[in-house]
């Protein structure tokens, strides 16, 4: 048989093989390299693969260790669980849900509105669903909410995170693309490309992230008006309404202006993403002090949570390097490209089934494990056929917000399930984020439809 | 077995020690890129070494906290199957990862890992920036390091699964203790 076929096949074996074995429950990271290398080890049995590719291992790997834009990670992640122990988002939700407590459905909107809010300040999703999981569920369950919209709209808004910068998911994959995006360029012949940084695709990803705020709004709205008795209103007690005012400066104003400080120094191009998160880690530690919050306990637990978080995610990045050195080197990237190419219905035909492909892979793995395995092997292609890379990520963050939500391996449903009370059954939670992942696919066709809504804001700010 | 106990707990207490010590790097890192900035911002100065010591702390962190994360399994899992299964069975599951695929790994970052470091130490490699942090061979002997400590926590791990598949749970340290075996869901610990 020919070589070149045999390689190719392994190489196609080897991403179902992946897909395969980490179903048994093995650490993703570890699980992606000990495939990939008996993958290897066959490709070697065959003559397909030779294992001096792997010399090049430690260079890569130096590269992420001395990578300042991938700094800007570990950084967000400190100022959100930094937030998140010191129960600044605890009083967030408390005070917004008073503040929407008297409409219809405003306890659903508080919890839209403050999960767009901790999505704005950090980049990590699963503190933010625990802390609305335990906090607005059990509020929303008592005002006689049904179930599925309560759990639904939590672990929607709590995956925010994902899309609205500064997300952690973004900085790897404008890191990524940048990379991608030279190299494809310079084989183009084009020696002076615009480069892609981390703050365009921030600047890109705005407007599509309020898009996804406003369609969750309008559902619940519309929940209100159609189906009353699913979301009561919950009327402040009058004694407390003189309070409203006092919590809405102590409990919002602050976390207000951090937000705006950080994000509006990273799209006003005053400073990079990693400056700006450190600003942000600072002035999380600086709101927990003046609330007497930042204890040696709290300050511990935050760091502990950062660095076992951040190596987490890397490590993934580290396994997901041997998946790409076996992959590409045994033909697997010219199978992609031939693919890709010649797809009827041309580039964007290409994008729409790297997005479905990435959806379904969202039933059983997350975003990190997705963009790292799927982004290095079909960005090359995408981009040669001239699809914006900008355009690329941020369709792909809002997109792979879903494999939070789908079952049966939805980290925002597992989240919520831990925190929610026993005898909430676990379907009210499945059945509940249905239609919050039909509007995701809505909002996926209207960005597809309106690539401005994506591309206008980072023309704008680039100048 | 109480002999592979011990080695386990003694596995353990190593990660345990450099977690705790490397978890401050993250402080650290938040420190010198807010100094970074103040003094860019406000004084209009920068010191190019102070660029490079927060982004090494970080590769130096997540590197060395690897073994520390997953002595904590802090690594993420697609665990729709392994986490309702009985113990014994999440016990086999490690077991064969660790030896089929988490060890292979480790050894192959070894073996890649050691010309490409000893190169850096012959010649004391520094940070390729002018002006920047001397000691960019330090940071590279972290690879070996991070495949060292995952190495030995999955030592750690294989000798939980001996002990778990051979009837000694008890043996186990309490640090990689496993969870009960899980009842199923709808049905909370008291309504069963």
């Amino acid at each position: 048989m020919d070589p070149i076929l045999i390689g190719e096949m392994l190489a196609a074996l080897m991403f179902f093989g992946v897909i395969g074995f980490l179903l048994l429950g093995f650490p993703v990271a570890f699980t992606l390299a000990g495939v990939s290398l008996l993958f290897g080890a066959v490709g070697m049995g065959f003559g397909v693969f030779d294992p001096s590719n792997f010399g090049s291992l430690p260079n890569r790997y130096i590269g992420f260790m001395t990578n300042e834009v991938l700094v800007a990670v570990p950084l967000f992640i400190f100022m959100g669980v930094m937030l998140e122990r010191s129960q600044i988002a605890e009083q967030l939700l408390l005070t917004m849900g008073k503040l929407f407590g008297n409409m219809r459905g405003g306890l659903g909107i508080s919890v839209v509105l403050v999960g767009a809010m901790l999505a704005a300040s950090t980049g990590v999703v699963g503190a933010t669903v625990v802390t609305m999981g335990l906090i607005s569920l059990p509020a929303m369950l008592r005002a006689g909410y049904d179930p599925k919209l309560a759990t639904g709209v939590i672990c929607a808004s709590g995956t925010l995170g994902q899309i609205i910068p500064p997300s952690t998911v973004l900085i790897f994959m404008g890191d990524m693309l940048s990379g991608i995006n030279s190299q494809v360029q310079m084989a183009k012949g084009n020696f002076a490309p615009m480069p892609v940084s981390v703050g365009d695709l921030f600047a890109g990803a705005l407007l599509p992230g309020i898009l996804l705020v406003s369609l969750y709004l309008a559902y619940v709205l519309f929940k209100a008006v159609t189906a009353p008795a699913s979301c009561p209103a919950t009327p402040v007690p009058a004694d407390e309404k003189g309070e409203l005012l006092r919590d809405f400066f102590v409990a919002l104003v602050p976390p207000l202006l951090l937000i705006f400080a950080v994000l509006g120094s990273i799209l006003g191009g005053i400073a990079t993403p990693t400056e700006a998160a450190s600003v942000g880690a600072v002035g999380a530690m600086v709101l927990a002090a003046l609330r007497w919050r930042l204890s040696f306990r709290i300050l511990r637990e935050t760091m502990i949570a950062t660095a076992t978080i951040t190596s987490m995610v890397f490590v993934i990045l580290l396994g997901a390097s041997v998946f790409s050195i076996v992959f590409r080197m045994m033909g697997g990237d010219n199978l992609v490209h031939e693919f890709l190419s010649n797809l009827p219905g041309g580039p964007l035909a290409a994008v729409a089934v790297v997005m479905i492909i990435m959806f379904f892979l969202g039933f059983i793995l997350d975003t990190f494990e997705i963009i790292f395995i799927v982004i290095p092997i079909t960005a090359p292609v995408l981009l040669m056929l001239d699809i914006n890379p900008i355009w690329l990520g941020v369709l792909v963050g809002v997109n792979l917000q879903t494999s939070f939500l789908t079952p049966p391996f939805g980290f925002a449903l597992f989240y919520l399930r831990g925190v929610a009370p026993a005898d909430l059954p676990t379907s009210a939670i499945y059945k509940g984020i249905l239609p919050f992942v039909l509007l995701q696919v809505v909002a996926i066709a209207i960005l597809f439809a309106f690539p401005q809504i994506v591309t206008w804001l980072p023309k704008v700010i680039s100048g | 077995m109480r002999f592979l106990a011990g080695i386990a707990k003694l596995i353990c207490a190593v990660n345990l020690v450099i977690g705790n010590i490397f978890a401050w790097l993250s402080l650290g890192i938040v420190l010198v890129c807010f100094t970074v900035v103040v003094q860019r911002y406000v004084f209009a100065i920068s010191y190019v070494w102070m660029q490079d010591l927060y982004i090494w702390l970080n590769g130096a962190m997540f590197t060395a906290v690897a073994g520390f994360a997953l002595l904590r399994d802090d690594h993420v899992r697609v665990d729709i199957f392994y986490r309702p299964a009985k113990m014994a069975r999440r016990a086999l599951i490690d077991l064969i990862g660790v030896v089929v695929f988490l060890l292979p790994f480790c050894w192959v970052v070894y073996v890649y890992s050691i010309p490409f470091v000893q190169r850096a130490w012959g010649y004391s490699e520094g940070s390729a920036n002018v002006g920047g942090m001397p000691g960019l061979y330090i940071l590279k002997a972290f690879i070996i390091g991070f495949a060292a400590l995952l190495a030995l926590q999955g030592v750690a791990w294989i000798i939980r699964s001996i002990l778990v598949l051979s009837g000694n749970a008890a043996l186990v340290p309490k640090s990689i203790q496993y969870s009960r075996d899980q009842i199923p869901a709808d049905h909370p610990q008291g309504a069963v």
